[in-house]
């Protein structure tokens, strides 16, 4: 038996509506993708060069040499710091891969971006990836060489960057293995990545770690000093007990990884998939063309799913009520899951029907995927009287104390209090992946400056003075622009709302290995919510 | 093509059908297996014999009951000429047919079978000692007219010198007048060294056969070996079933064998056959024999020079049932029971051409060094029937060094020389043993160039023709075929084995900088193949060649490897013993590829040849390197340096030896501090991967 009966797409991929909009969405995504091809070289040709001509590997030549071989690795969060001042990607590589059969968190700096010195987005970066770690409780691997901290700028890192040591001392607390190789220097701070880590490995002639370099050793007691006696592999190696494997060059430190990661004798601790993992009756690829890619035109979700879920099936939930939410059972690649997406605007009795339907996910202790389509919660006085608020406190009391895993798939827009009945960032879900027509802002950037503009208008009036309209609607116009650039797909992974931009085509896949990661953890629904407003 | 079966009429005074209803072959391997085919053909029983380690080889399978010999060298087994003979009494054995080797050949053993009532398949013990004693064969073949250079007898004084007659024509050959294979055989060129070779020749011929008696012949530079295929009846009757060449040999021993020569004149045909007859007459020659010439390259009459005369069954038969349609071993047990001769000289037709090869466990490269080992695989031959195979092996057979290295004879029959020589070769290309190395690459090498195929076959051919010795295996689109036909096989197991990520497209990234990279090393190629693979979604972009490695600048060269398109578009799933089957197209060309994997090594196998490929390990465990007593090779290449002597003191991480492969430096490092005990190799020394290099101690920890 299997979790529902196939969906039928009633999409016309030959049409020219489709082929319109999947043009304008493969520009989208060229977009996106033409980025990420710049991240591996953005610390600059020249950098990337000087390490290589140090024999050292680039981290991602070290991360394809330490996973397993033809394993998929997810890279997360690779465009973070876009549109900021940091170099986008910040000069660190996070993923899940495969090592000896078990799935890790690996991550990895990269020397060649202002020497794998930290930013500001780094640490928050590196923070989101511990919280990966450590609620889908995957064993940790630090590749690591840093020049430490950018020191131009302590003043927003100094404070917060020390709750990344925290975080390693707590994954292994919780049980999940945090195995540090060290690359390269690992200086002041940086030293304490090592410090704090269940496992080390210092390669040989490469890796250091000293709290203080030579010159402040000097400069403080007067000590002269060399960096291998200082800090150098075969100095905390033998003598100083930092290191805990010495390696002979980088790919011994890999082997020694792989070495360690077979040792933990690893066991998921969730069900795992137990549905078959056909594939769907639509071509996946397709998916690049289902969603509009201006998120004002509305789109059936069930296209969506014909092409996501295994097999195409799906088992709808209350089909006939509060028809704007889309719920219903099903499986992907395997992983049995709920699926909420909207088509559109959440009304009193979607967001019952969503409430309930957490609560049964919950009970049956099934994950949930949200595929936020969403432009907001119904206002207007006809929703207000019947119970919006009321209603919607339920969607978000339910998605708040849920404890399922919960995977955000950002299709299209992702408006107002919507986002947070869809279990947004905020709602601590497992991952959010982005598809590149996403937009995600408190309203639409149009309306958003008309309310400006009325709220503008009355301020006007109730002072009785005349509304400059000239300015005033160039005041508006350039409101929508600076929102409308607010609310990207890029501005949202610039800013780490999301674990990454991918393909729409890519989703199954994607969603696969952030299901398959989550099951390393305990699934388990929650029994307990607060007060139900009814 | 099968052993011809075109039974003949009994006739003559003996039947075989009532005087030997079980027969007792006294050999192992093809042999047996093939002398039993005919007897159970003709409706009699057979028993074999086998030692220790044969003693589930096919040759015991192939007979309808085999009895231990027990031990496992020839002189504890099949050279226990009493014991067998007891066993043919004990189980009701009428006949004994020696094979070819073992106890063929030996005039005592001969007797002692007569003697002991049963019938001896071969001819008679007087017949064996006077042909086989190859001055008095000699004598006996000048005097019946055979055409042959002369024969200068030498004599050795018992103080050990000898006393070399005058007037020898230069260049001229020193033989051993016993034993054969080339052993106490010696060259000379002119008339001065000729004292000096005679006494060494006589010296290795006293050792190796305990007869230091030598003749001097005329030698032939650049001969062929031909040979006539005889029968004789105990009525009288001899008649030659024409010639074989067997000019191709490693170590003087055959490898490829045809019929007929397409090297002799007519004239030179003629007389040799009726040669070959005057002097089988002679000595009323019972059975099957063969008389040995050697004649010049252009095969002229005059040059015909009488070699020898083998007084059994021959393992080139094969080329000669194939032409003539006659089953010799058949003509063998009825001459044996008493039966005239079915056949007359004039029956004897000479149909098409016959090539027969033989594929010995020898590694033609390294000097045709034995090879020993499990049979990995064992498979020969392609389409049915295009060939005939004549083996005792099988996988998992054992090739030991207590026997002969041969594994299968393999022959193929075409109107043309060219044509068998066609079919031959692709038969060849199409099978596969592993587990030993063999010189199944060199065979089709041979077949298919072009001074073989123009019959300039000379003795030397193979010194002349190093390139065909070298030869590894397919090359070109072939070897890319096989290589990742190897290459997805594996991609597809490590994606089965992927428990938790199975599901997700293979070597799946978000962001991509580069392939699922590979070393493969393929069995006795010096080159390792490097791969880099990028699945999208059904097909692949291959890239084959090194990789770009930054230079001294950190730069990376230009990537010159060339991009192939590659699409699995069908898997049949072998399993235990029998192999998948791939349908790989490579830039729009499908071929079909057997391969079969195990954890050290991926064996593939096309209708263009096989090979066995190895993945060279990610890494090099220091670890065991230091517990192994010194750092492992980790790819097949070339030592290019060497950096310490034995008994140098050596820093953990100190630079021991340059390996280059793959156009790459690979520094070979001590894993801890240690002494230098040894240096396996020099500058210059092919090394493999797993070899290991240097031989370190390590020193005690302070």
């Amino acid at each position: 038996m299997t979790i529902g009966t196939p969906l039928r797409s009633k999409l016309d991929t030959k049409s020219d509506d489709y082929l319109q909009n999947l043009g304008e969405m493969q520009a989208m995504w060229d977009e996106v993708e033409s980025l990420m091809e710049t991240v591996p070289t953005i610390g600059g040709q020249r950098y990337v060069d000087r390490h290589r001509k140090r024999g050292k590997m680039l981290v991602r030549e070290r991360i394809e040499a330490l996973i397993d071989p033809d394993t998929p690795f997810l890279e997360l969060s690779a465009l973070a710091a876009w549109g900021t001042q940091d170099p986008i990607g910040v000069g660190v590589v996070q993923g899940i891969g495969v090592i000896e059969g078990v799935e890790c968190a690996i991550t990895g700096t990269d020397m060649s971006v202002k020497g794998g010195a930290a930013n500001p987005t780094t640490w928050k970066k590196s923070q989101r990836f511990h919280e990966i770690a450590r609620v889908n409780r995957l064993p940790l691997i630090n590749l690591n060489e840093s020049a430490g901290a950018d020191l131009p700028r302590q003043a927003d890192l100094f404070i917060q960057g020390g709750a990344s040591f925290k975080a390693l001392t707590r994954l292994s607390k919780a049980g999940i293995p945090t195995i540090t190789a060290a690359f390269g220097p690992n200086t002041a701070g940086g030293a304490y990545t090592p410090g704090m880590s269940d496992y080390t490995i210092f390669v040989k002639d490469a890796a250091t770690a000293y709290l203080g370099g030579p010159p402040l050793v000097k400069m403080a007691i007067d000590e002269i000093v060399d960096e291998e006696s200082l800090g150098g592999a075969d100095m905390h190696s033998r003598t100083s007990g930092l290191s805990d494997y010495l390696a002979q060059d980088e790919m011994d430190a890999l082997r020694i990884i792989r070495q360690i990661v077979r040792h933990l004798q690893w066991k998921k601790l969730g069900p795992g998939p137990t549905e078959p993992a056909d594939a769907p009756l639509y071509d996946p690829m397709e998916l690049l063309g289902c969603a509009s890619a201006d998120v004002r035109t509305p789109f059936d979700i069930r296209e969506v799913y014909a092409r996501l879920l295994d097999g195409s099936r799906f088992e709808e939930f209350k089909a006939l009520i509060g028809e704007q939410l889309v719920c219903g059972w099903a499986s992907i690649h395997g992983f049995p899951v709920g699926v909420l997406g909207n088509n559109g605007i959440l009304f009193s009795e979607e967001a019952k029907k969503g409430a309930q339907f957490i609560q049964l996910c919950n009970k049956m202790s099934v994950p949930i995927v949200f595929l936020h389509n969403i432009t907001g919660f119904m206002v207007g006085s006809k929703a207000e009287q019947g119970g919006i608020i009321r209603n919607g406190a339920k969607m978000i009391n339910a998605v708040s104390n849920s404890e399922v895993p919960h995977f955000n798939l950002m299709v299209g827009a992702s408006y107002g209090a919507g986002n947070y009945g869809m279990a947004g960032k905020a709602y601590d879900p497992r991952f959010i992946f982005t598809w590149p027509n996403h937009r995600i802002a408190v309203m639409g950037p149009k309306q958003l400056a008309g309310v400006m503009d009325i709220i503008a208008r009355n301020s006007a009036a109730g002072r009785g003075v005349e509304v400059d309209e000239e300015a005033l609607q160039a005041q508006t116009a350039a409101l929508e622009a600076q929102i409308e650039g607010e609310s990207t797909a890029l501005y949202s992974t610039g800013r780490l709302w999301d674990d990454g931009i991918i393909h729409p085509g890519d989703s199954r896949t994607v969603l696969g290995i952030a299901l398959s990661a989550a099951h390393s953890n305990v699934v388990q629904g929650a029994t307990e919510y607060g007060v139900w407003r009814h | 093509m099968a052993v011809p079966t075109n039974s003949v009429v009994a006739s003559g005074s003996g039947s075989l059908s009532t005087t030997i209803t079980r027969l007792l072959i006294a050999n192992r391997g093809e042999i047996t297996a093939r002398i039993a085919r005919t007897a159970h053909r003709l409706g009699i029983s057979t028993v074999g014999v086998y030692s220790e380690p044969d003693a589930d080889a096919l040759h015991v399978d192939a007979v309808d009951i085999a009895v231990a010999l027990g031990g496992s060298t020839p002189a504890e087994s099949y050279l226990r000429a009493e014991a067998i003979i007891e066993i043919a009494l004990a189980h009701g054995c009428q006949a004994i047919h020696p094979g070819y080797g073992f106890l063929a050949e030996n005039a005592d053993v001969a007797e002692q079978v007569s003697a002991a009532g049963l019938i001896w398949v071969g001819p008679t013990a007087e017949q064996i000692r006077t042909l086989g004693d190859k001055v008095a064969a000699k004598k006996l073949a000048i005097e019946s007219g055979v055409p042959t250079a002369p024969l200068f007898e030498v004599s050795s004084a018992a103080d050990g010198s000898v006393d070399v007659p005058e007037g020898i024509p230069m260049p001229a050959l020193v033989k051993a007048a016993a034993g054969g294979g080339g052993r106490g055989m010696r060259v000379v060129r002119t008339s001065d060294e000729l004292a000096e070779a005679v006494t060494a020749g006589s010296r290795e011929a006293q050792s190796s056969f305990g007869d230091g008696t030598v003749f001097v012949e005329p030698f032939i530079e650049r001969a062929r070996h031909v040979e006539v295929q005889i029968i004789g009846d105990s009525h009288g009757n001899v008649v030659h079933l024409g010639e074989r060449e067997c000019s191709i040999q490693r170590r003087n021993q055959k490898i490829v064998e045809e019929s007929p020569s397409a090297g002799i004149t007519p004239e030179t045909r003629a007389a040799i056959c009726d040669g070959a007859v005057a002097l089988a007459r002679s000595v009323g020659y019972e059975g099957a024999g063969t008389v040995e010439f050697l004649v010049d390259e252009a095969g002229r009459p005059e040059s015909i020079n009488f070699l020898e005369v083998n007084t059994r069954l021959q393992v080139e038969h094969p080329v000669t049932e194939a032409v003539t349609g006659v089953d010799l071993v058949e003509l063998q047990l009825r001459v044996a029971a008493g039966e005239a001769l079915p056949i007359s000289q004039s029956d004897v037709q000479v149909d098409g051409h016959a090539i027969e090869v033989r594929v010995v466990a020898e590694d033609p490269a390294a000097g045709w060094l034995p090879s020993t080992g499990t049979i990995t695989a064992f498979e020969l031959g392609v389409d049915g029937d295009l060939v005939r195979i004549d083996t005792g092996f099988r996988a998992d057979a054992e090739v030991s060094s207590d026997y002969d290295s041969m594994l299968a004879k393999v022959i193929a029959h075409g109107a043309t020389r060219v044509e068998a020589a066609a079919k031959l070769r692709r038969a060849l290309r199409g099978s596969e043993i592993s587990g030993v190395t063999t010189n199944l690459a060199a065979l089709v090498e041979i077949l298919g160039e072009s001074d073989y195929l123009a019959a300039h076959t000379p003795t030397a051919y193979l010194d002349e023709h190093p390139d065909v010795v070298a030869s590894v295996g397919p090359t070109g689109d072939d070897r890319v075929g096989l290589l990742l036909a190897a290459v997805f096989a594996t991609e597809r197991a490590s994606r089965a084995a992927d428990r938790v990520t199975g599901f997700a497209p293979s070597g799946w990234r978000n962001l991509r900088t580069q392939g699922q990279r590979q070393v493969w090393s393929a069995s006795g190629s010096e080159t390792p193949d490097a791969v880099e693979y990028t699945v999208c979604g059904a097909a692949a972009e291959v890239l084959l060649g090194p990789w770009p490695e930054p230079l001294d600048d950190g730069t990376l060269p230009p990537d010159e490897r060339r991009r192939r398109i590659v699409r699995l578009l069908s898997v049949t799933e072998g399993g235990g013993r029998t192999p998948s089957r791939i349908a790989i197209e490579i830039d729009g060309v499908r071929r079909v590829v057997e391969v079969h994997g195990d954890e050290d090594a991926v064996r593939t196998r096309s209708v263009a040849g096989a090979l066995t490929w190895a993945l060279a390990p990610r890494f090099v465990d220091h670890d065991a390197e230091a517990a192994g007593g010194g750092p492992i090779c980790p790819l097949p290449g070339t030592v290019i340096a060497v950096h310490v002597a034995e008994g140098d003191e050596v820093e953990v991480g100190a630079v021991l030896m340059v390996v280059e492969a793959m156009k790459m430096e690979h520094k070979i490092t001590a894993a801890t501090d240690s002494t230098v005990t040894e240096i396996h190799f020099d500058v210059g020394s092919r090394v493999d991967q797993g070899d290991l290099l240097v031989s370190l101690e390590a020193l005690a920890d302070d």
